[in-house]
């Protein structure tokens, strides 16, 4: 099947290592990637700040480059940006060229662990990463998107790789976009407990499948001096993978 | 007190919040435990989601129909020989109020817990009648007075930001000598308060929900104060804001069920009352029942994006979920109403110059809308106060308004976009930090930013930032190779 | 104080809302669901006999059952260990069918009665000076411990409030399953003209307050306890 991969700006703007881990899993699985060049960014920054004008140009493009080449699946690496896809449903409304084409896009798109569980039906990837770690839950991906299961399947599943669970899971870590550097004094309030959390678990690793909230949480880490490994869900889904191992699920449990 | 609680700006009000460690800790224990609280008792009643359906569809209605509504539910209080008052402002309120008690020579009032009382400052107003006794009875808001009148931090715990050594203190200066056990410094508020209640000759109450079709009023408390105000005094006023109705009984026992389990994960208030005028034959209860139906800005949302908003029934829920109201607490809001619905509604009451800084202060992180019981879509409407002020008032900065519409351009014209991808990991190079960090695997191009200028400078104020890779080692660049690779392959079979 | 700004003021309302006044009439409330009728709605009697049972002692609430035959010895020793120095009884003919009128006459303490034509303050004050009140109240709901009752001339609102010690009496047969059976009751009583009242009260166990530190203190405005009394044979 061919898959169109939906790099999202963070990635493309910092974090190389993320969209490679994501795209050799998916080709992993059969998927045959490709990457539309003109693809930039979801709009999230302009629009959640109100700046709802200034981002129909931005939403136009990623629509129209998303669409422009031909393929069964949109995937990216962030709940949140594979949310803001399919709001476009909503973003568009009003325009009758657009807002057809934001329907064919959301029926299209998957956040990447959604995508192997959901549609792959993988429940085990084949990784193996001898590791504590805990996982921290994006507000967008679990409430908005409402995929609140399959990161943790998949994780489950990555041979030794104990899973810590982490206090106050449903707790925002702070980052919220342009939020984060509007409103840093409470962003900072709420980036410090997210810390404490992860430290409170006695994980050498946190993953997450929102590369801006590890960002977040990571750049907070290294600004108070503390020791975490950060790792997207997709490098951990990447690593010494064996293939025998990988198991399929026939019903993913409801979301 | 009005809508507006402080005259601090916003900034100093978070700073002020950030050094009252107490608070914060009090405000997170008690999100902590109502959370398992009120998933329990939702996760009981089974199918919440389509509870919360049947709540926003009743609210939805009610709203829809407002006028009809009010005009059945005043005719029906009418009917039942109470007065009915149609208050366009809060002064227009107190007015009625205060006038009322002059002319019954009222001297003696108590009080139930009521926002829209605080809302249209009433009770100052009335303790300028000479010889006016006034007595908040909710033994939070007792407290509250008692101290002077302190600023409530929340819709449903007024008091969460006080310890039991703040509350004794209270006490003694009313006579308490006994210890700090809560048990023992309520009994002392029982015994304190009865004496009011039994010489009061009115008694003021807000309103949960009014009901349409029978001219009753509904309203739920946990101590039972709500009760002996509407039981005892002579007269009865009750305040409410004009948008809480629903249209018969049935529909308020659905939204009381719902609203005991999102406000402290109760099955039910421990005391829910229906109410009116006392009928003949009965020997306490209000002789003489006054209803005042307030306006005061609420119409505002009408006929806009916004007017979901008066669907809210004042639980609380989204209070307890949010982690920004997790951190600054009530008094960082500057408004009566606090937390989501307070930063959505005390713009539309009080006006973007004053409340304009409450939309921006949340990560958007939806909570808020995910545990609303009558699905207001809350984080949602936050951006459209956003957009309000940003694309239709251009309130920001000139500065930041040019940044913004640059991120505009630059996230909706690829080849800008390619540009910024070619030159970023030069770009930022002045920026980087010879200090070491803790961190692995986020940094891993050539160091990190710890101070970057402009309105980056938010981010790196609190956080290291990554720095981007060279132009040859993107993730663009790597999928470039990555496909000729792929592609070679594919030709080498 | 006649509302003589109604009509603006709804005029108001209905032009910032852009839509039109008088069409409730065409477009009724019509549940999208019926949740509330059938939750709970399956249970058997003795289930919700049970549910009462486990959901009244969760809000503690002190529950007790008694036949007709035993009733007026538990309420002997229930308010024998209130030491109850004064009792307040309702002017109701249930407390007859429940066949407590031997009891009424032989209690002590002597009762005062909620009187219809006893007076407000005198009522209020009795109510007032009571240390133990046993009330009669209409439904018991199984799915929250709730009791519900309508104020009538011979036990008014303050009857169930300023009381120290609250003891509530409930036929068997009056347990419904959720406070939606109980609102019906009222609804309908309401609308066909046969119950005349001010007031309806469904409470839930003794007043209680988590406004000190968010620490339960049971016995605040209301009684400071509370005890349902099911009455197994009626």
């Amino acid at each position: 099947m061919k898959v169109v991969v939906f790099s999202t700006c963070i990635v493309d703007l910092f974090f190389p290592n993320v969209g490679a881990a994501m795209v050799e899993v998916l080709e992993r699985f059969g998927c045959d990637t490709v990457m539309p060049k003109k693809q930039i960014c979801c709009g999230q920054p302009t629009f959640n700040s109100g700046y709802v004008v200034a981002s129909q140009k931005t939403m136009r493009n990623e629509v129209d480059s998303l669409l422009s080449i031909d393929c069964d699946y949109i995937v990216g690496p962030s709940g949140s940006c594979v949310n803001m896809l399919h709001e476009f449903r909503m973003h568009l409304a009003d325009d009758p060229e657009y807002s057809k084409k934001a329907e064919i896009l959301a029926n299209k798109s998957y956040e990447f662990t959604q995508f192997l569980y959901r549609v792959l039906h993988i429940i085990d990837a084949g990784a193996e990463l001898d590791a504590k770690a805990t996982f921290h839950r994006s507000c967008h991906m679990t409430r908005l998107l409402g995929e609140r299961t399959a990161p943790f399947v998949l994780l489950d599943h990555v041979k030794g790789l104990q899973m810590m669970p982490l206090p106050h899971i449903e707790n925002c870590c702070g980052f919220g976009g342009m939020f984060s550097v509007k409103e840093p004094e409470i962003s900072k309030l709420m980036v410090n407990e997210k810390v404490d959390d992860v430290v409170s678990t006695g994980a050498d690793i946190l993953i997450g499948a929102d590369q801006a909230c590890l960002m977040n949480i990571g750049g907070r880490f290294s600004r108070r001096q503390l020791p975490i490994k950060i790792m997207h869900v997709a490098e951990v889904l990447n690593s010494n993978v064996d293939m025998s191992r990988v198991r399929y699920a026939d019903t993913p449990a409801a979301v | 007190m009005g809508i507006s609680t402080t005259t601090t700006p916003f900034l100093t009000r978070v700073k002020e919040s950030e050094k009252d460690k107490f608070m914060q800790q009090a405000v997170a224990k008690a999100q902590d435990a109502q959370w398992d609280k009120r998933e329990a008792s939702r996760k009981e009643l089974g199918h919440w989601q389509d509870w919360r359906k049947l709540g926003e569809q009743i609210r939805q209605h009610v709203i829809h129909y407002l006028p009809d509504y009010l005009e059945e539910f005043a005719d029906n209080v009418e009917k039942r020989g109470g007065h009915v008052f149609f208050a366009q402002k809060d002064t227009d309120a107190v007015e009625y109020i205060t006038k009322l008690a002059k002319e019954k020579q009222v001297q003696r009032v108590v009080k139930s817990k009521s926002m829209v009382t605080t809302e249209i400052n009433l009770d100052k107003e009335l303790l300028k009648i000479p010889g006016m006794k006034l007595m908040e009875t909710d033994l939070a808001e007792f407290i509250l007075q008692s101290d002077n009148w302190d600023e409530p931090t929340h819709i449903v715990f007024p008091t969460l930001h006080k310890n039991r050594d703040q509350i004794q203190k209270v006490f003694e200066k009313l006579g308490y000598d006994g210890d700090n056990d809560p048990t023992h410094m309520a009994r002392f508020a029982r015994e304190y308060l009865r004496r009011y209640f039994l010489q009061a000759d009115m008694g003021i109450t807000g309103c949960n929900f009014a009901i349409a079709d029978s001219g009753l009023i509904n309203l739920v408390t946990n101590e039972g104060n709500a009760d002996l105000t509407m039981a005892i005094p002579k007269t009865q006023v009750v305040v409410m804001g004009m948008e809480r109705l629903v249209p018969s009984l049935k529909e308020a026992e659905v939204l009381d069920n719902m609203l005991a389990r999102s406000a402290v994960g109760q099955k039910l208030t421990s005391y829910c009352s229906f109410s009116g005028e006392q009928v003949t034959g009965e020997s306490d209860g209000p002789e003489d029942l006054h209803v005042i139906i307030l306006d005061n800005g609420r119409s505002k949302a009408l006929g806009t994006p916004f007017e979901s908003i008066l669907q809210c029934i004042r639980c609380g829920a989204c209070l307890n979920v949010c982690p920004v109201y997790r951190h600054i607490g009530g008094h960082g809001y500057g408004s009566i109403y606090p937390g989501p619905l307070g930063a959505v509604l005390s713009p539309i009451l009080g006006g973007y110059d004053q409340f304009g800084d409450l939309p921006f202060a949340s990560s958007l992180c939806g909570a808020c809308t995910e545990t609303c019981p009558v699905r207001i879509p809350l984080h949602r409407l936050l951006i459209k106060h956003r957009e309000v002020m940003m694309d239709k008032l251009k309130m920001d900065k000139p500065t930041t308004r040019e940044i913004m519409k640059t991120v505009g351009l630059g996230t909706g014209t690829p080849n800008l976009f390619q540009m910024a991808l070619e030159f970023d990991h030069m770009a930022t190079r002045m920026f980087v930090s010879k200090k070491p960090t803790t961190v692995q695997n986020l940094y891993n191009h050539e160091g990190h930013i710890t101070w970057a200028p402009s309105i980056a400078k938010g981010w790196t104020d609190v956080r290291d930032a990554p720095r981007p890779p060279k132009h040859t080692e993107n993730f663009r660049r790597w999928f470039q190779n990555f496909e000729e690779s792929k592609e070679a392959v594919r030709h080498g079979k | 104080m006649a509302s003589d700004n109604r009509e603006e003021f709804l005029n108001n309302i209905a032009e910032k809302a852009g839509r039109p006044r008088h069409q409730l009439a065409e477009h009724p409330f019509i549940p999208l669901n019926d949740l509330p009728e059938t939750t709970l709605a399956d249970k058997t009697p003795a289930a919700l006999f049970d549910l009462a049972k486990q959901n009244s002692q969760s809000i503690h609430v002190t529950f007790q059952t008694a036949d007709t035959a035993g009733l007026a010895d538990l309420l002997n020793q229930d308010i024998q260990e209130k030491e109850a120095k004064s009792l307040l009884l309702p002017t109701d003919d249930r407390l007859a069918e429940y066949g407590l009128t031997n009891w009424m006459a032989g209690v002590t303490p002597s009762p005062t009665y909620w009187e219809p034509t006893g007076g407000r303050e005198e009522n209020i004050q009795r109510a007032q000076n009571a240390d133990v009140a046993v009330g009669c109240v209409d439904f018991l709901c199984a799915e929250s411990g709730t009791i519900t009752v309508a104020t009538t001339p011979g036990q008014g609102r303050s009857f169930h409030f300023l009381p120290t010690h609250y003891i509530a009496l409930v036929p068997k047969s009056r347990i419904v399953p959720r406070s939606r059976q109980a609102m019906d009751w009222y609804d309908e009583e309401i609308k066909a003209g046969r119950l005349h009242t001010s007031n309806i009260n469904f409470i839930t166990g003794p007043s209680n307050s988590g406004d000190i530190e968010m620490v339960l203190v049971v016995g605040v405005h209301g009684p400071i306890d509370m005890s349902y009394i099911v009455i197994t044979d009626q």
